[in-house]
């Protein structure tokens, strides 16, 4: 297995290995080696179905529910629950209309995000492996939360250092308009803030990072509208192009990214004409990075 | 009067005129023809009272009431004249707004870029900022060529946007940083207005994106769409290469055009240091795309 670096130290590229067999403990912790360093791992020609994604999958640690699977009623599911459905198709494997809810609430996934930011235990990676890509558009980009941090000045630095934000799916979904009311009065409870470190410190490497999320409604102790102007401007910083990669994706591509070091977002592709169908299977995290608030 | 770029596609700063004197119908024009070409005019040392700025301003056209001076009650303002912007971290008394201060949170939408009253069904035309008091650090003014931004499109989304219409509201842009709190009585001021997205310079004829914060939709596209096709076009618009970053002497002026840029406000130590600027706007005069529903 060999890794060429996309970017120095963000974003490599792997040959030499089949996923979709067994690995050995070796090639895993080769592979989480590579993680630690790069933060993005692209892997061509892995010809996954959903079993061999998520067996190879496990190799990482515990999977993790997808949230548009827990909030979706189980009839309208396309995909088992641990395989969120990053396609613009319905239950059927029909394209999905213009104004169907389904593909509003997605369009979030175009703001910068960090997967499932809004669970009090946020997400470790993120693997997604393209089964059908569109003609043109749909590219992931990532951004690398470790260099935008380093970047930042250092009156900055102390500025953020000790601060807490909260995160809920509710606050991207209303950037975009997607009220959070269409989640469904049996979704409510899901969208309860969470509490988070705005800067994190990776378990391994020791580097820190911006944690970073379109999920942040607000800091804590800050006024709402200060500390949204606030989280855009470093979110600007952080999304600027020295900090980022452009992933265009091929069939059978897989890409894994650690979400507590990166963000990432989805572009615009015609979803109304071209399938793009992607399989994310993602890993849980190991702990909350702040005490959250009692629930009232 | 001399006029240097700043900027590879706009923003001049216009040397050897005295701005606080009346100026003759030729430098009048001259001023209107840098304006066309630069779309960003800065004046420097040109220490103003509200009244030289007000008599400047109106070589422009007609003055427009501040939209946050017609909301508030004559006791809130600081400054008497309605056609003065207090574009200031201070309260009527003078001393420096609080934390939780709700004007504050109001004034904290200029972060975002957008265009002075597109959220009235004329727009605006020139706006003119005077700078009385600065800030040690931070608190400059950014600006985007959005002619520039609007050439560099590719054929299909020239195409594409040609001639959409676009929703915009103060609501909207507030909206995003969770700011909903306009008093009473305000309501029918918050009502969106239709634009076109594609405008062409009357003088010029050059085409523009118009872009800005208090876009809310696209007129026949669903609300989510909308808003992250908007933000891809926001984001393409003020890459480093169509943007101008003015960093804030005591006593300039700095006049733009509402019609071709984009502007927005950077962060500053607000609770600690005064920053205390003067806005006069300019009527727009071009008519809605059509009347709002």
């Amino acid at each position: 297995m060999q890794i060429t670096p996309l970017n120095p130290d963000f974003a490599g590229d792997v040959t030499g290995i089949d996923l979709t067999r067994p690995l050995t403990p070796a090639q895993v912790a080769a592979i989480e080696a590579g993680m630690d360093r790069f933060a993005v791992l692209v892997f061509h020609d892995q010809h996954f179905d959903d079993d061999t994604q998520l067996a190879f999958s496990r190799n990482f640690g515990e999977l993790e529910i997808s949230s548009g699977g827990e909030m979706a009623k189980p009839e309208d599911r396309r995909l088992k629950l641990e395989m969120a459905d990053i396609s613009n198709l319905d239950r059927d494997s029909k394209l999905r209309t213009p104004d169907d809810r389904v593909r509003l609430g997605a369009l979030g996934n175009r703001l910068w995000h960090s997967d499932a930011s809004f669970r009090a235990i946020p997400a470790k990676y993120s693997l997604l492996s393209a089964r059908i890509v569109p003609g043109t558009g749909g590219n992931t980009e990532f951004a690398d939360m470790r260099a935008a941090y380093e970047a930042l000045d250092d009156a900055t630095k102390t500025e953020i250092e000790d601060l807490i934000t909260e995160h809920s799916n509710a606050y991207s979904r209303e950037m975009i308009g997607f009220p959070r009311e269409d989640y469904g009065p049996h979704n409510q409870d899901k969208l309860r803030p969470v509490r988070h470190r705005l800067v994190r410190t990776h378990p391994v490497t020791g580097r820190k990072s911006l944690y970073l999320s379109a999920h942040i409604g607000t800091i804590v102790g800050w006024p709402v509208p200060e500390a949204r102007a606030f989280i855009r401007d470093l979110t600007e910083h952080a999304t600027q192009p020295r900090f980022t990669h452009t992933h265009q994706w091929r069939v059978n591509d897989l890409v894994i990214w650690d979400n507590r070091t990166t963000m990432h977002r989805a572009r615009r592709y015609n979803d109304l004409r071209d399938v793009r169908d992607m399989r994310r299977s993602t890993i849980r995290g190991d702990a909350m990075t702040a005490p959250q608030q009692q629930a009232a | 009067m001399h006029i240097t770029p700043l900027h590879p596609t706009f923003v001049g700063e216009v040397s050897d005129l005295d701005i606080a004197v009346p100026l003759s119908s030729d430098q009048a024009a001259t001023i209107e023809a840098g304006m066309d070409q630069y779309a960003v005019l800065v004046f420097r040392d040109q220490p103003l009272t509200d009244e030289q700025q007000c008599s400047y301003s109106r070589n422009f056209g007609e003055l427009e009431a501040t939209l946050i001076g017609q909301m508030s009650k004559p006791g809130e303002r600081r400054l008497g004249p309605v056609e003065i912007g207090d574009i200031s971290n201070l309260d009527p008394s003078g001393r420096l707004r609080a934390r939780d201060n709700n004007r504050r949170m109001y004034a904290l939408g200029n972060r975002l870029w957008h265009s002075d009253a597109s959220f009235r069904a004329t727009g605006a035309g020139y706006s003119l900022l005077s700078a009385r008091v600065v800030p040690a650090y931070g608190g400059n003014t950014e600006f985007a060529d959005m002619r520039a931004a609007y050439d560099a499109l590719d054929e299909k989304t020239k195409t594409e946007v040609e001639d959409l219409t676009t929703e915009h509201s103060i609501a909207f842009s507030r909206g995003q940083l969770g700011f909903d709190n306009y008093g009473e009585g305000n309501a029918d001021m918050i009502r969106p207005v239709h634009h076109r997205l594609v405008r062409t310079h009357p003088v010029t004829g050059r085409k523009s994106l118009y872009l800005s914060a208090h876009i809310g939709t696209i007129v026949g596209w669903p609300v989510p769409e909308a808003r992250a096709f908007i933000r891809d076009l926001t984001e393409h618009a003020t890459q480093p290469q169509f943007t101008h970053a003015h960093q804030w002497r005591v006593n300039d002026l700095v006049m733009w055009d509402n019609r071709t840029t984009m502007h927005r406000a950077r962060r500053y130590r607000d609770l600690q240091d005064v920053r205390d600027l003067r806005r006069t706007s300019i009527k727009g005069t071009e008519p809605a795309a059509m009347a709002a529903e």
